[in-house]
């Protein structure tokens, strides 16, 4: 339980789990249903955040298509996180392969640019695996066969596995808002963190011979920015369909406590890591199968088993929360699940201010 | 008859008193060197790198080591049992000499999966105390020299597990060398420092007593790092009595010595009495 800064506490009337010693949580919810695919936030995350060297293989946020493999191949049975709710054992985990995650491709820009080559742009060796490797691939058979995207930043647990698995306490979770960090002075390399987060959002950097990982743009929440102002985190500035809110998950008034606590429409990805992640999820909504006649049967499109694997076993009522809203607006009803879902004002997406000066 | 029988006890009586005499003279030079010493020679060679001359003249001590305690995962699964350590000193430099079989020969950490051999030799920073074995205490540090295959070396300072931090302007040198292959490879490390450095937390080797010190060693290929790593137990440089050991040594060996002869010899005492009797 934590206490705010009046005295009074926190969690009082929420059921949001703030952990110990934090003010306020940091969170986001992400629906995947305005997902285009489009790696916009990949690039501005990736452009601001990770162009050193040593970081050339590292997406702190990537967008991959389900199903597949994602990035880090293989990531969702690469061990981590804890072994149950009680989070006093963590599980095994392992330190993804070079190639799991993919290598920076070199492409033959200077023979086409520069040396008259009228070859194809492409990849020169070595292009085997790459975090978009299976792009628009998914799963199911025609007419039926799906896919969606799932775009993917450090989740900022409330029981990060990660802080946990480190032996010399270099990550830590910021007590003014939850983010968590790597100190990058305490740090030497070891990758206990790597192994321990389940998600594999933790990245070591093979030149600086430290772990790195997404700080939840903490310098633009705060206005360190040139002109001073406070902004979202770059992935959801810059996201064309704006499918992403920012806020803190213990701000009763904002969108992101109403998706999470009253409609329990975002969920958590992979709940069974018991890390209890502070990034959400509003689930894909599909129309049902139909027939090679193109007529409508009774059937999800996106298997609900897979859901459930993804996102647990509250993804149903999630799901039948949403189709519910949805049908009520569709007979002229007024839904404010609805109205909070395609709310497109910047003051409502992005509540980064609520909790300043306590 | 009765004059060889009386003889008998005397002249065996004498001769295991000469035995454990001659025993108890040859124990101290046998074991000269107690267990966990590791002599120091002076420094009179050429001790220019890990395969200079110099360090031909030097007695090298065997040092077992085991899976360091460590709550990090696979803390038990280490594959090092063994490092051979020398020490010469020289007028101005103390001159450490590890050597270890290890088959692979790992000198990077490029990947997210690699990871380097490594050795570490660790000092009490207040040289008249002995922390514990596991990087020292907050109270009672150790002043660590560290060589990597991947990074080279690194002087540390610790008070106790996950509080290594490194120190600014090393003053200790690394010198190593692989060489062989298969099992037999060896990887061969040399530590040169200065015996008077500055800097309130590096250890000051002294000229007069004793210094502990203990060896961990990582290799790179098994994947260990941080805790995972073979470790000894402390062991000592014997500054205060040279090569011979302590001096207390030589009185306990003077006291155990004497108190044998006495007893075989009232012992032959009794037999020869007891012969008489019955004669």
């Amino acid at each position: 339980m934590s206490t705010d800064q009046n005295g009074t506490d926190a969690q009082e009337d929420t059921h949001i789990n703030v952990a110990d010693g934090i003010d306020h949580q940091v969170a986001m919810v992400m629906d995947l249903n305005k997902c285009i695919g489009c790696q916009t936030c990949t690039i501005a995350c990736k452009t601001l955040w990770t162009e050193d060297g040593g970081s050339e293989y590292m997406y702190w946020n990537n967008v991959e298509t389900k199903p597949g493999e994602g990035y880090p191949r293989g990531w969702e049975e690469s061990g981590g996180g804890w072994q149950s709710e009680e989070h006093k054992e963590r599980k095994t985990g392992e330190i993804p392969d070079q190639e799991d995650y993919g290598r920076a491709w070199e492409f033959n820009h200077s023979e086409i640019m520069y040396e008259g080559s009228d070859e194809p742009l492409r990849p020169r060796d070595g292009a085997e695996w790459g975090p978009n490797w299976d792009e628009d691939r998914g799963a199911g058979e025609y007419p039926n066969s799906y896919y969606f995207y799932l775009p993917r930043i450090c989740n900022h647990c409330t029981h990060p596995s990660c802080v946990e698995a480190c032996p010399r306490s270099a990550l830590y979770k910021r007590e003014e808002d939850g983010i968590v960090l790597v100190d990058q002075d305490r740090c030497r390399g070891y990758r206990y963190c790597v192994e321990g987060c389940p998600y594999k959002k933790v990245y070591y950097n093979t030149v600086s011979k430290k772990s790195e990982k997404c700080i939840f743009c903490y310098p633009r929440l705060e206005g360190e920015g040139p002109d001073g102002e406070t902004y979202a985190p770059a992935c959801a500035e810059e996201c064309p369909p704006q499918l992403r809110l920012v806020g803190f998950a213990d701000d009763e008034e904002g969108p992101i406590y109403k998706l999470i606590e009253e409609y329990e429409v975002a969920l958590p990805l992979h709940p069974e890591f018991h890390t209890q992640p502070n990034v959400y999820y509003i689930p894909p909504y599909a129309p049902p199968q139909h027939t090679d006649d193109g007529e409508t049967v009774d059937v999800d499109r996106i298997p609900r088993d897979y859901l459930r694997k993804l996102f647990g076993d509250r993804v149903d009522e999630a799901l039948d929360t949403i189709e519910r809203e949805r049908q009520i607006v569709r007979q002229g009803g007024e839904s404010e699940l609805m109205e909070i879902l395609q709310d497109k004002n910047p003051a409502d997406q992005y509540r980064l201010e609520v909790f300043e000066d306590g | 008859m009765a004059d060889r029988r009386q003889l008998r006890p005397v002249v065996v009586g004498i001769g295991l008193t000469a035995l454990v005499v001659l025993a108890a003279l040859s124990v101290p030079q046998a074991a000269a060197r107690p267990a966990h010493e590791i002599p120091v020679e002076p420094a009179t060679g050429d001790f220019s790198g890990p395969t200079a001359d110099g360090w031909s003249d030097v007695p090298q001590s065997t040092v077992p080591l085991s899976s360091a305690p460590s709550s990090v995962p696979n803390a038990n699964d280490t594959t090092i049992e063994r490092v051979h350590v020398q020490a010469a000193r020289g007028e101005e430099q103390l001159y450490l000499r590890l050597q270890w079989h290890d088959a692979t020969r790992d000198t990077t950490t490029d990947g997210p999966r690699t990871f380097a051999d490594s050795v570490a030799v660790q000092f009490p920073v207040n040289e008249s105390a002995r922390p514990p074995i596991a990087m020292g205490g907050p109270t009672n540090r150790v002043n660590v020299w560290y060589w990597s295959g991947g990074t080279g070396s690194e002087e540390l300072l610790a008070g106790g597990a996950g509080s290594t931090t490194r120190m600014a302007n090393s003053t200790i040198t690394t010198n190593a060398t692989y060489q062989g292959s298969g099992e037999n490879a060896t990887w061969t490390v040399q530590y040169t420092r200065d015996l008077d450095v500055a800097g309130e937390n590096r250890t000051t080797i002294p000229e007069d007593e004793d210094i502990d010190v203990a060896f961990a060693v990582w290799n790179g290929s098994n994947d260990e790092r941080a805790g995972q790593k073979a470790v000894s137990e402390w062991h000592y440089f014997p500054f205060s009595g040279g090569p011979q050991g302590p001096p207390y040594a030589a009185l306990l060996w003077t006291i155990a010595g004497v108190a044998i002869v006495s007893v075989i010899a009232v012992t032959a005492y009794g037999i020869r009495r007891t012969g008489e009797g019955m004669s």
